[in-house]
């Protein structure tokens, strides 16, 4: 028998109508949220940023492909990593759903990563996934946004992430477990993995210039994890001691 | 350090030093947010449970299946309440939307203990034939001889409907349709008892459409300007946009072909 509380369907209504009085709420600050950040200024964007796509090279407003905002996927996946981060591969497989709706509803999405496109290319194919994705390889776009460092800013510290200085896991001189797991599943070392950083950062483009609008980080990434919508209201919730995930095709007995 | 300027459009321009300032006073707020909605799961899933006493059958493609059935091996089911009336001639644009959230992490999810399964009242010939269409792959069945919509407050009768008075997103009201979305969990102990652990309506849904996290993150927002001021304005089958048709305030997607009575009442 279950160790949970349990109870009459007029005790859990009188327990579920308190509930939503906050659940409300949370919905109404979410909103007040959203609207300070359409208030937040744009930043012109003045650097001329090149990426590799599937079309040949491009410029940053060549990303908006014909829609006013852009939404940019910062998915870790490092010059020298074999794979793409499993994390970022379980995030992706959430929006290549939806990217289709936000492409007709004028947001192109895009994921960009550091490592040259053909390693992209080949890992798309195999997460058979539809969004495009574009190399920043041998370009500042990933630093300038703060989602790639450099071997001589990881070896100094005082890396910026998250809009702080140090003190994240990924800063951490002892690598935390779910940091080298990472790093393992990529194919890759933990100082490697870790120059690297998860984010999205949104643009807009207006009279033919690119203003950057939006950032955010680390668990402000968690609304773009589907998983955990479905799982925080799952009676065993996130129900993880570290890393349980895998990529689609490496579940035990899921066909690649 | 330059002041904000306007250009020709309406947004305040400022430089990358007063953006970061009044991103980072945004990011606390932010924070709080995280917070306050890791402490709502936890109150969620504190929530007494309720067993389930009734027997529930399920029509599945494969015939007839019970609600014990669906967990599939797992010990929680997460059901999607999807709109789909019997002889609908148009799919919800809302319910769609949601579902193509779960497609790519379905795998995930079953993964780690939790089975994904939509329930409509429509027949499953009918629902199957939608499914096929959209060429989805998660479970989807008939709850169309069950009282399951009923109970968990998603369908109403006809005497609802004509009372304008029904027990929908726990208050009266009046109902509107015949069938409105929501999203239960249910879970499996190991004696194979069964329990109700959570519902929710209305915008309590939209903790699954992770496409409005990130609208509300864009420039432009949501971006929802009529004529319903909802999804419905911009939200078409995934494969149907740009092909005409109408949406009804309810949702329905109607094809541009389609010559049922809805069209008359709405002014697109």
């Amino acid at each position: 028998m279950t160790k949970h509380k349990t109870g009459t369907r007029e005790e859990w209504l009188s327990a579920r109508l308190g509930l939503l009085k906050e659940e409300k709420e949370l919905t109404r600050r979410g909103d007040e949220l959203a609207r300070r950040r359409q208030e937040l200024p744009w930043v012109r964007v003045d650097r001329d940023y090149r990426f590799e796509t599937d079309k040949g090279s491009a410029a940053l407003a060549d990303l908006f492909r014909g829609r006013s905002q852009l939404l940019v996927y910062h998915f870790m996946f490092g010059p020298d990593y074999k794979a793409g981060c499993a994390t970022c591969t379980t995030i992706a497989d959430g929006f290549n759903g939806f990217a289709v709706h936000l492409a007709n509803h004028d947001v192109m999405l895009w994921a960009v990563s550091r490592a040259p496109l053909a390693k992209l290319q080949a890992y798309q194919r195999r997460m058979g996934w539809a969004f495009p994705w574009a190399s920043s390889f041998g370009g500042d776009f990933n630093f300038d946004f703060n989602v790639s460092i450099t071997e001589g800013q990881q070896r100094e510290g005082g890396v910026e992430y998250n809009y702080q200085r140090g003190g994240h896991a990924l800063d951490a001189t002892a690598v935390p477990e779910p940091v080298a797991q990472n790093a393992a599943m990529a194919g890759t070392d933990a100082a490697s993995y870790t120059r690297e950083r998860p984010g999205m950062s949104a643009f807009a483009l207006e009279d033919g210039v690119v203003y950057h609008t939006y950032s955010t980080y680390a668990r402000g990434l968690d609304g773009l994890w589907g998983m955990y919508q479905w799982l925080d209201r799952a009676p065993k919730g996130r129900n993880e001691t570290g890393v349980w995930w895998r990529r689609r095709d490496e579940y035990e007995g899921e066909k690649a | 350090m330059k002041t904000a300027e306007r250009t020709t459009h309406p947004h305040a321009v400022a430089s990358r030093e007063e953006w970061l300032k009044a991103r980072t006073a945004l990011l606390a707020r932010e924070k709080e947010l995280t917070r306050q909605r890791d402490e709502l799961s936890r109150q969620q899933r504190a929530l007494p449970w309720v067993r389930i006493d009734k027997e529930y059958v399920f029509d599945a493609p494969e015939g007839k299946v019970t609600l014990a059935d669906l967990f599939d091996g797992r010990s929680q089911l997460f059901i999607k309440h999807f709109m789909h009336a019997p002889g609908q001639p148009g799919q919800c644009v809302g319910c769609s939307l949601e579902v193509d959230h779960v497609e790519g992490i379905l795998t995930h999810l079953q993964n780690h203990d939790v089975t994904y399964v939509a329930v409509a009242r429509a027949p499953i010939e009918e629902i199957e034939a939608v499914r096929r269409r959209m060429g989805w792959k998660f479970r989807w069945v008939s709850s169309y001889r069950s009282d399951f919509n009923h109970d968990f407050h998603v369908s109403f009768t006809p005497e609802e409907i004509a009372a304008g008075r029904a027990f929908f997103n726990f208050e009266y009201q009046h109902p509107g349709l015949e069938d409105r979305s929501g999203d239960s969990v249910f879970f499996k102990d190991e004696s194979g008892q069964i329990f109700h652990t959570y519902s929710t309506y209305g915008r309590g849904g939209e903790e699954f459409l992770g496409i409005y996290r990130i609208l509300d993150l864009m420039p432009k927002g949501r971006d929802e300007n009529g004529p319903y001021h909802t999804l419905a304005d911009w939200v078409r089958p995934r494969n149907l946009y740009g092909q005409g048709g109408m949406v009804e305030v309810t949702g329905r997607y109607h094809t541009s072909g389609c010559a049922c009575g809805a069209h008359q009442d709405t002014a697109r």
